[in-house]
């Protein structure tokens, strides 16, 4: 009964979104971005301060590599002229052309009918990026409401969510659980570490997600908000457009 | 550090024996190194209030400590590094079942074998269980760990120190003050600094923040594996806004990014003491009320009561850390020892002597308790000052530290010659996972998850 009394009394905590905005508090740190107009001296420090190479410095400018931001924060630290933190949590990238992206992810989020059902595997993660998709289901978020459900078994999978990094102990259960899931699949890749490697060495683990299985939606972070994993989800079922990627090449 | 006197790592083993053996003598760690003056074993043990590292030269087999404390790390070293223990036990899985304590050993034919991982329903870390049975009980059960190794030990080496704590926040990101904090002070140790007063108390705000939202992680899954879904919501919707005043504050919900060697990467004592001063008065109402409320909760209670249960003797027996430890009457809170400036006081130590699901929990409720009061302490102290000293570069030297992390003392190791060579992480998670097998004698498969999620153990720190 009081568990019931304590329910009402908190009132309703749970967002709008993805249907109306969100803001993030003022200090929270999005992923790097490269401002226009610093000495290339700096451009270079930035880089050289990035664990995960996410930053690439030209003479006299940059680009950031969002897939592989983990959200430190180091760049814009110790060459504020030249990085800045975005503000924004809506951080998810799919291919080279977000549009057509879009509608292909649409055409195939509305095959699987009403409600989505989605697999988690852990490849090899920090454990707050597990944390972090666990949080979907708190009453701020809770993604029950827009028909998206935890299955215990890959069978009745419609969309697969990783988090971590690849291990090599980690690869044949992936593969597995992949090919467990009835067609048509989705694949979203939790996590810069999940999503690029991040700064892990690259003897050490087998790599990304997507060496492993076809992955659809990347979502970076270290670890992604749960605000962040939403909106790769959204995207993933083609409700809503990314942003383009920009890519190593 | 002063020089110590070459050792043999035979010598090594017998001196870390001896110094378990006496009064409140513990073994913490063991690992292989290998440096100027060759291959080596390290070993640290806790004695009088301090950690002690004795290290040794390899030279042929070197002698088993013979402790259930000491075997998973003497196995993770004969097969990682192939220096030869001798004595250990033939079969390669960390811990058999006639270690525990009152196994029945049944020899029928009908029993089967489940293989429970890597893969689990829910969202859970990457282990395997074996589990033999012959249809709910537990007859024996295997630990399969490693599914998770990423080398992170590894990715220290070569680093700048200024980044390295970046990659120890990776090891476990949702304990990363905690790991960020270990590296840093054994960094400091090694370089002969002391970080600012503000920075630890940074560093003593961020952890104990850590300590609330991990322990009711922990809470919020043992009321979902009762069912209890109001009240399990409730205590993840208490976790929520424990990570959005974190993100308030330093701008990662975890916290992490914050801590470095020398100190604070920059001045989050001025973000913190606000978002508290908003909000933190709020948030223990909050967070006491509904752990209250799950504890006035008979059903979960009834579930909780003497499952899992370990005696102080086990424990003991295998040098258990942090709540599980604490829960069965064993106190070894790191916080109080080794100049962690904001220590519990008096009365604040959470014990609980039952030893079961339950207990463990009660010590989690005592320790969410004076997380807070820590909180406020650091809070008032208010350090004025830097938030970070520089550290001398080109220095050599090795150092080690502790910090009482959510699951309990977690044990840093670095050394650096041409930069960082070598860094090994005793974990808390590590310690405590052998004590899970015994812990399940006698109980049945619908109580595994309660007796797991009790222990609160995390496998990323575990694998590295």
């Amino acid at each position: 009964m009081s568990w019931i009394v304590r329910g009402l009394r908190g009132g309703i905590l749970t967002t709008h979104y993805p249907h109306g905005p969100e803001e993030m508090p003022a200090q929270w740190r999005g992923v790097a971005k490269a401002l226009a107009g610093a000495r290339a001296q700096e451009y270079q420090l930035g880089a050289a301060a990035c664990l995960s190479g996410a930053i690439v410095a030209q003479a006299d400018e940059a680009h950031v590599l969002q897939e592989r931001c983990f959200q430190c924060g180091a760049c814009a630290r110790v060459a504020p002229r030249a990085f800045g933190m975005s503000n924004d949590y809506e951080l998810a990238l799919v291919g080279a052309d977000p549009s057509t992206t879009q509608d292909r992810l649409a055409r195939r989020a509305a095959s699987l009918g009403r409600s989505i059902m989605i697999r988690h595997v852990d490849a090899g993660s920090d454990f707050a990026t597990d944390q972090e998709v666990q949080a979907l289901f708190n009453p701020f978020y809770d993604i029950n409401r827009l028909g998206i459900f935890l299955t215990a078994t890959p069978r009745h999978a419609d969309l697969l969510v990783v988090t971590g990094v690849v291990t090599h102990h980690m690869v044949e259960s992936l593969k597995r659980t992949y090919a467990a899931m009835p067609d048509p699949k989705i694949v979203v890749a939790v996590g810069t570490a999940a999503a690029s490697g991040s700064f892990y060495a690259a003897d050490d683990v087998y790599g990304p997600v997507d060496r492993v299985v076809p992955v659809d939606v990347k979502v970076p972070g270290g670890p992604p908000a749960p605000l962040s994993i939403l909106h790769a989800l959204w995207v993933a079922l083609g409700r809503t457009a990314a942003r383009a990627r920009e890519t190593e090449a | 550090m002063t020089e110590r006197p070459r050792l043999t790592a035979s010598e090594a083993a017998q001196r870390a024996g001896a110094a378990v053996a006496q009064g409140d003598g513990r073994f913490v760690a063991l690992f292989a190194d290998t440096d100027a003056a060759g291959d080596q074993l390290r070993y640290i043990v806790a004695a009088g209030g301090r950690l002690a590292l004795i290290s040794g030269v390899v030279e042929g087999p070197t002698p088993s400590l013979d402790r259930a404390a000491a075997r998973w790390h003497e196995i993770a070293v004969s097969e990682q590094s192939g220096f030869q223990i001798a004595g250990l036990p033939q079969s390669p899985s960390p811990i058999t079942p006639s270690d525990a304590e009152a196994y029945r050993s049944v020899g029928s034919p009908e029993l089967s074998t489940v293989l429970y991982g890597p893969v689990r329903s829910g969202i859970s870390e990457a282990v395997r269980w074996i589990i033999e049975t012959a249809g709910e009980d537990f007859v024996a059960v295997h630990a399969s760990f490693g599914f998770k190794n990423r080398g992170l030990e590894r990715r220290f080496v070569g680093v700048p120190l200024e980044s390295a704590c970046l990659v120890a926040e990776e090891v476990s990101s949702a304990t990363a003050a905690s790991h960020a904090s270990a590296f840093a002070r054994a960094g400091e140790d090694a370089c002969g600094i002391e970080a600012p007063v503000r920075a630890a108390a940074i560093r003593a705000i961020l952890v104990e923040f850590e300590r609330i939202h991990q322990h009711l992680d922990v809470l919020g899954k043992l009321a979902d594996d009762a069912s209890l879904s109001v009240g399990s919501a409730q205590t993840f919707a208490a976790k929520e806004r424990v990570h959005r005043l974190l993100a308030e504050a330093v701008g990662n919900r975890f916290a992490r990014g914050v801590i470095t060697v020398g100190g604070a990467r920059f001045d989050a004592f001025a973000g913190l003491s606000e978002s508290c001063g908003r909000s933190l008065d709020a948030l223990e109402r909050e967070v006491c009320g509904v752990v209250d409320e799950l504890f006035a909760t008979p059903s979960w209670i009834d579930r909780l009561v003497a499952t899992g249960r370990l005696s102080g003797e086990i424990v003991r027996a295998y040098g258990g850390v942090g709540p599980v430890a604490r829960g069965s009457g064993v106190d070894n809170d790191a916080r109080g020892l080794d100049g962690w400036l904001f220590t519990p006081q008096e009365g604040d130590a959470a014990l609980a002597t039952d030893g079961d699901a339950l207990a463990r929990a009660r010590v989690r409720r005592a320790e969410i308790r004076s997380s807070f009061r820590l909180i406020r302490n650091a809070l008032d102290a208010a350090p004025a000052g830097p938030h970070w000293v520089s550290f001398p570069t080109g220095g050599r030297g090795e150092g080690v530290a502790r910090v009482e992390s959510p699951q309990g003392e977690l044990v840093y190791y670095v050394r650096f010659g041409a930069g960082i060579e070598r860094v090994a992480i005793r974990s808390a998670s590590f310690q405590n996972w052998p004590l899970f097998v015994p812990s399940l004698a006698g109980w049945i498969f619908t109580d595994f998850s309660f007796i797991e999620h009790s222990f609160g153990l995390i496998v990323a720190e575990t694998d590295r």
